[in-house]
């Protein structure tokens, strides 16, 4: 099992390794921005997951991170001292750490809400300080420089940002990995699941909280860092909620209980983003819709399915899921594209442009154009397409759960029972 | 003088408008432990609702609609989503609400668009109540708080007076024994949490129309809302008044006051050099107004991490 895993993980370095060779600009820093938002992720896990700190603002260290990234390139390019530029990310590293130290001294004393509540006032205290504070991070513009070559290599190309990057973030995930198994690490867990207990087995509970919390902010520094360098510009909104909000919402996704679940949440969620942002104005909606549906029916997040799976699912019993799966897939595509109908011709019909199209036409209907198809918004054909889709997939929900469910007891029935039931 | 009594009366209003929103917020996490990320996307659909009913049916309509409208949400989302994810804990819980408050902002603006909508008072509600210091004291920013002010007396008879304010109080102190005693323990979660939402969704209609109405109104509100409940100590009705009427009175006055760190340094003769400093040590106190919420909770968290009026951690 061990050496398969390694054998997959160098397996998908040598994938990205090669990447930049048939990938577009584009492609290419979509790609940088999924890596770093999984390194982001896997750095909030360590305080979140595994030591049981919900952090409502670690945006805060990731935007530290980025201005501290971006005052370092600035004062490089002014000639103020020589830096190379692949160690920038030790300066977001540095500042993330110590600021980490700082607040996360006084977060820590408290814990569940209220330490979830002390983080989020420290964010929003830098969120809302930093666009009057003109000198430091540079008003509500922000700060811009350029990236210096060093080390003989220009960085002006968007495939030298990403080795740099890949080299960063695969290098902070092993540390990240490697940390787990420190007696730090194992003392997270122990943090998590019974702080009491570890307390009176003699260990200083609080400097522990606070070292793991600032360790976190390290890592979340570094991402920030990595952000600044390929962005090569740092703005107050980087300490915004929403920032530190995504991090949270595609950690859980993930699943905040494995180790690589987050950064597989992170990454795929920030390629959803992207896409959808594209297609669709409403593509928060379907962001919330399907952050709602994870912690309603996967609420261990993609992660902890694959482990469950992974753990469960005895030899040969995937052949009993295939059929019962399929027919989940049918039915959440069914709801799916009536949602997706519903949202989209909603948006069409209430946009300025088409209620100017009715105006001109003295209140005849006009037919608008979806997905290549004209549609007719008076007529009943027209809205019993998303209906009758909502309900063919309400219909055969109760179905699919019924056979997947008894297609996974058939499944792992006879497999050895490893720790706790689901 | 003027500055003083027109800062104190915008201060006391502002205030108890917070407390409206918060009210429900404390008594939801008092009772159930949740922290209810949406609470203040309650409040914003609230405003729509008595905008879309003030196009319509009329303004007073509205005022009565959206409290119910809201508060059968909140019988919704309590029944059949978080009722569902109580056994995983209260993170969860809090993430789903979290999650709840996009799906809200994105309908919103899915129909009323990215921009503010003018909700609009009817006609005779826009007077001036008085004029002091030749100040024209708009009416409905008292009627804004006379409405907060029968709410707080109405949820305080309610929970001191009446007997279902007593089984509400005993459920946040040992909900097992309550329902042992045959109170149907999830009936009163619901109604709490449905009675919260519909506060939030009443203060939104009646302040929407005095206040812009716009999708970023809950953003603007949901952080501080969050001071006010955590300041006044979670689950405490009088401390979230106290909290709010403070932290009112607090942004009012600090939005006109030109004081800086570096007048501090004056009075014992370092003025220039902290002039000269600049930094943070120059920042107006008017213009970091809005992080002076966020800098009394963490005084208060630090200093008595229960809040004002708080009993427990």
């Amino acid at each position: 099992m061990t050496r398969l895993r390694y054998l997959l993980i160098l397996i998908a370095l040598g994938v990205f390794a090669i990447l930049p060779v048939f990938l577009s600009g584009n492609l290419l820093n979509a790609i940088i921005k999924m890596m770093i938002s999984a390194l982001f992720a896997l750095a909030f896990t360590l305080a979140m997951g595994q030591a049981g700190m919900l952090s409502f603002g670690h945006a805060a260290y990731y935007g530290l991170g980025a201005f501290a990234a971006v005052h370092a390139m600035r004062f490089v390019e002014a000639g103020a001292f020589s830096f190379p530029t692949p160690l920038i990310p030790l300066a977001g590293a540095a500042v993330g750490f110590l600021f980490g130290l700082l607040f996360g001294w006084f977060a820590t004393q408290r814990s569940g809400v209220y330490f979830s509540m002390v983080t989020l006032a420290l964010a929003e205290l830098l969120y809302t300080l930093a666009p009057t504070w003109n000198s430091l991070f540079g008003g509500e513009s922000g700060i811009s420089t350029i990236r210096g070559a060093s080390w003989g290599i220009s960085f002006g190309d968007d495939a030298h940002v990403y080795y740099l990057t890949l080299f960063w973030v695969t290098l902070a995930t092993w540390c990240l990995w490697a940390f787990t198994r420190t007696p730090l690490g194992r003392l997270a867990l122990a943090l998590r699941d019974n702080e009491h207990r570890v307390r009176f087995l003699g260990f200083n509970t609080h400097m522990a909280r606070t070292l793991i919390f600032a360790l976190s902010c390290l890592f979340t520094g570094v991402a920030g860092a990595l952000l600044a360098i390929a962005t090569e510009a740092a703005n107050y909104t980087a300490f915004s909620s929403k920032a530190s909000a995504d991090v949270v919402l595609q950690t859980f996704i993930g699943g905040a209980g494995t180790f690589f679940g987050p950064a597989l949440g992170a990454a795929s969620m920030t390629f959803f983003a992207r896409v959808t942002s594209d297609l669709t104005r409403s593509w928060l909606l379907y962001q919330g819709l399907l952050f709602v549906l994870v912690m309603l029916f996967v609420p261990d997040g993609i992660g902890g399915l694959i482990a469950e799976h992974s753990k469960k699912v005895k030899k040969g019993g995937y052949k009993a899921l295939v059929l019962p799966y399929l027919l989940c897939l049918v039915t959440g595509l069914l709801l799916l594209a009536g949602v997706v109908f519903l949202v989209e011709s909603t948006h069409i019909l209430l946009s300025d442009g088409y209620i100017a199209k009715t105006k001109s036409s003295g209140g005849a209907a006009v037919p608008f154009s979806f997905f290549g198809q004209d549609f007719n918004p008076r007529s009943w054909v027209t809205w019993s397409i998303p209906i009758g889709l909502l309900l063919a997939g309400a219909a055969l929900m109760p179905a699919a759960m019924k056979v997947t469910g008894r297609a996974w007891l058939h499944a792992t029935q006879s497999a050895p029972a490893q720790g706790e039931t689901a | 003088m003027e500055y003083l009594v027109v800062s104190t009366l915008n201060g006391v209003v502002h205030g108890l408008l917070l407390f409206m929103v918060s009210a429900g917020l404390t008594l939801i996490f008092g009772m159930m432990g949740v922290l209810n990320f949406s609470h203040a996307w309650f409040y914003m659909l609230g405003a729509y609702i008595g905008f879309t009913c003030t196009r319509t049916i009329g303004f007073w309509p509205g005022i009565i609609l959206a409290p119910l409208l809201v508060g059968a949400l909140g019988v919704f989302v309590e029944r059949y989503m978080l009722r569902r994810v109580h056994k995983y804990g209260h993170a969860h819980e809090l993430l789903l609400t979290f999650g709840l408050a996009f799906i809200i902002e994105e309908v919103i603006k899915l129909f009323y668009g990215d921009f503010p909508v003018s909700y609009q008072m009817p006609s005779y509600m826009r007077f001036a109540a008085f004029t002091i210091f030749d100040t024209n004291y708009p009416f409905y920013r008292l009627f804004i708080g006379g409405v907060a002010g029968l709410i707080f007396v109405g949820l305080y008879l309610l929970l001191t007076r009446t007997r279902i304010g007593i089984i509400v109080r005993a459920a946040t102190f040992r909900p097992t024994t309550v329902e042992a005693l045959g109170h149907n323990l999830p009936v009163i979660f619901m109604g709490v949490f449905a009675a919260g939402a519909a506060l939030a969704g009443l203060a939104g209609a009646v302040a929407g129309a005095f206040f812009p109405t716009s999708p970023n109104m809950a953003t603007d509100f949901g952080t501080l809302v969050f001071v006010v409940t955590v300041v006044g100590g979670l689950g405490s009705v009088e401390g979230a008044l106290i909290a709010s009427l403070m932290i009112g009175l607090f942004i009012s006055f600090s939005v006109g006051l030109n004081w800086a760190l570096a007048d501090l340094f004056g009075i014992v003769g370092l003025g220039p050099w902290a002039q000269a400093f600049g930094g943070i040590l120059t920042l107006k106190l008017s213009t970091i107004a809005n992080s002076m919420p966020f800098l009394l909770m963490l005084f208060i968290l630090l200093v008595r991490p229960a809040g004002l009026m708080g009993d427990r951690q």
